[in-house]
């Protein structure tokens, strides 16, 4: 099951640096949440605030903007290496991994590093996520605009 | 510097957002004389409670004393210069250089010299104190500028801003809360603050992300925090002749908000479930029916304080813009607690910061792209002068001093510049 899970991680990883958002939202469950809290090991999104907090409707309005071209801030678009590694599973469907994503866009670098958490749940269609955390390590900076999802 | 070289009849002079030496003496004469918000008094509760911030261009530490009272002290050791304190807050009984251990009290006398036979007289060099600081109903404000309006007379028309976010409390009191969430852009700070109370650029600027939520019909009978999110998006997507119904008020100093912003239940549309019936009656019990409706009525967005805040009292939110460079501009957003209300209340402020101003906003993100190219664009010397006469013949001025105007006029940024050209002459 390790090898599906990790699989499963490394598939959605590329999704998005293939920008291949429809396919990306797919693999949430239906109350599947994307969230990238600001507060080192913060509680919930209830406890502070969030980089991002979007269940999938919401998230699905973030994947129908980026396929747009009027979206100013993804006019060039980003190019994304999303790198996973340091992959631990458990029985219960949880995956902590390493991620750094490396982005540049419009003649720029920038670097993002964390850690993730994915609590999935097996579906008729396969593997879905329910949630989907990310720690980054310098949540609390001031950061530029952020389209593409880490 | 010759300001005045830098403005005429409603156009402004590119240098006002690229040339480094405005930026300089924008530090000096609006950032070292203007109050500015430091921090609130909820979030240094106890004797010995402090925390670090930014006040213009220097760093300094909110302190509460051991007598209750408030000191603002530059986070820099009398001695050789070290900043004292590193971390963002904590509690202290006294403060202590890392460096050669001179020690100070809350108020940030020197109390302690290790070696002190070896001076040939007692140093008594004490922390350096921030000229003013003042509280504004638990909103603390600094000014480096030893004389001045004081702080109500300085906040003048728009010191309602923070009463109503007040008023919206049960309790009376509000609470920090949340942590901040923090963006950054390439461009000047003045840009924030006048595309905050822009009513033309919602619906280009922002299309994208309200067709995004027209695309998805079902959002608005969604979870609630997806509601919020498609009610927000979807308000950008009025026309021009709409805007014009959300009145800009401009008030001498700079200072602005734009009213009516909720009429048509575009943006948090008042609520109907049983939580803020609760938290409704709450209100009455404190205020009275007539008084509770009044605060509640009140349907203002962006109420901008000059130089650099804005704040929401709906949605208990503030955004503090710190201005790093010319072309560099940090922006924090911040949200408050009413005491007294149910948790869920405190949800809909930390779900309206996080859709609206997170750097990963989908609304926020492309303010920031813009900014950006616009501090490029205006580098270029491709010609000096910037217009700014949207809406000049919709202005009326107001008994009060005010000056009322179309949304989509241009009168809140030549307000702003009012501001701007009486500080920096």
């Amino acid at each position: 099951m390790k090898a599906e899970l990790e699989a499963f991680v490394l598939n959605e990883a590329r999704l998005l640096d293939e920008r291949r958002f429809a396919e990306w939202l797919a693999l949430f469950a239906e109350d599947g949440v994307y969230w990238v809290p600001t507060l080192p090991g913060q509680g919930s999104p209830q406890e502070a605030l969030s980089l991002f907090h979007e269940p999938k409707p919401l998230l699905a309005m973030r994947v129908a903007r980026l396929q747009r071209t009027d979206a100013h801030v993804q006019a060039p678009p980003s190019r994304t290496v999303h790198h996973v590694s340091a992959i631990e599973t458990t029985d219960d469907l949880e995956v902590r991994s390493a991620l750094v994503v490396a982005e540049w866009r419009a003649g720029e670098a920038r670097w993002f590093a964390g850690r993730v958490l994915h609590r999935l749940r097996r579906s008729a269609e396969g593997l879905r996520i329910v949630l989907k955390r990310v720690d980054l390590i310098d949540s609390e900076a001031p950061q530029r605009a952020i389209a593409v999802p880490f | 510097m010759n300001i005045d070289s830098l403005w005429r009849e409603n156009s402004v002079h590119r240098a006002a957002y690229v040339d480094p030496a405005v930026f300089a003496l924008e530090q000096e004469r609006i950032f070292r004389r203007a109050w500015l918000y430091v921090g609130h008094e909820s979030e240094v509760p106890r004797a010995g409670d402090y925390v670090l911030r930014c006040l213009g261009p220097e760093e300094v530490l909110l302190v509460r004393r051991e007598d209750g009272g408030l000191s603002l002290l530059h986070n820099r050791c009398a001695h050789r210069g070290a900043r004292i304190v590193a971390e963002p807050a904590g509690n202290a009984r006294q403060l202590r250089c890392p460096y050669h251990a001179w020690t100070y009290a809350l108020d940030g006398r020197l109390i302690g010299v290790p070696l002190a036979d070896g001076y040939a007289a007692k140093p008594e060099l004490g922390l350096a104190k921030v000229a003013r600081v003042e509280s504004y109903r638990g909103f603390v404000f600094g000014s480096h500028a030893p004389q001045g309006p004081a702080l109500a007379e300085f906040l003048g028309g728009l010191a309602s801003a923070f009463d109503n976010m007040l008023d919206r409390a049960p309790a009376g009191t509000l609470t920090r809360f949340g942590g901040a969430l923090r963006l950054e852009y390439r461009g000047n700070w003045k840009m924030f603050m006048e595309n905050a109370v822009d009513l033309v650029h919602p619906n280009y600027v922002h299309r994208s992300s309200v067709e995004a939520a027209r695309g998805e019909p079902g959002a608005l009978e969604a979870d609630s925090l997806t509601q919020q999110g498609a009610q927000m998006f979807l308000a950008n997507g009025m026309r021009g002749a709409q805007w014009d119904d959300v009145p800009l008020h401009a008030f001498p100093g700079g200072h602005v908000y734009m009213g009516g912003f909720y009429k048509g239940g575009v943006i948090g549309a008042q609520r109907e479930d049983p939580v803020f019936a609760q938290y409704r009656k709450q209100l009455v019990e404190r205020h009275g029916e007539e008084k509770t409706a009044a605060v509640l009525a009140v349907d203002r967005f962006n109420n901008l304080v000059w130089p650099n805040i804005s704040v929401n009292s709906r949605f208990a939110a503030m955004r503090v813009v710190h201005a790093l460079a010319a072309d560099r501009t940090q922006v924090e957003v911040l949200g408050f607690r009413l005491d007294g209300a149910a948790p869920q209340m405190h949800e809909l402020t930390l779900q309206f910061i996080n859709l609206a101003a997170s750097p990963a906003s989908l609304v926020a993100s492309d303010d920031l792209e813009l900014f950006e190219r616009c501090q490029r664009g205006l580098s270029a010397a491709a010609s000096d002068w910037i217009d700014l006469r949207r809406g000049v013949l919709s202005d009326r001025r107001q008994a009060d001093g005010s000056t009322l105007g179309a949304g989509t006029s241009e009168l809140a940024i030549r307000n702003q510049f009012e501001a701007w050209l009486r500080h920096m002459r």
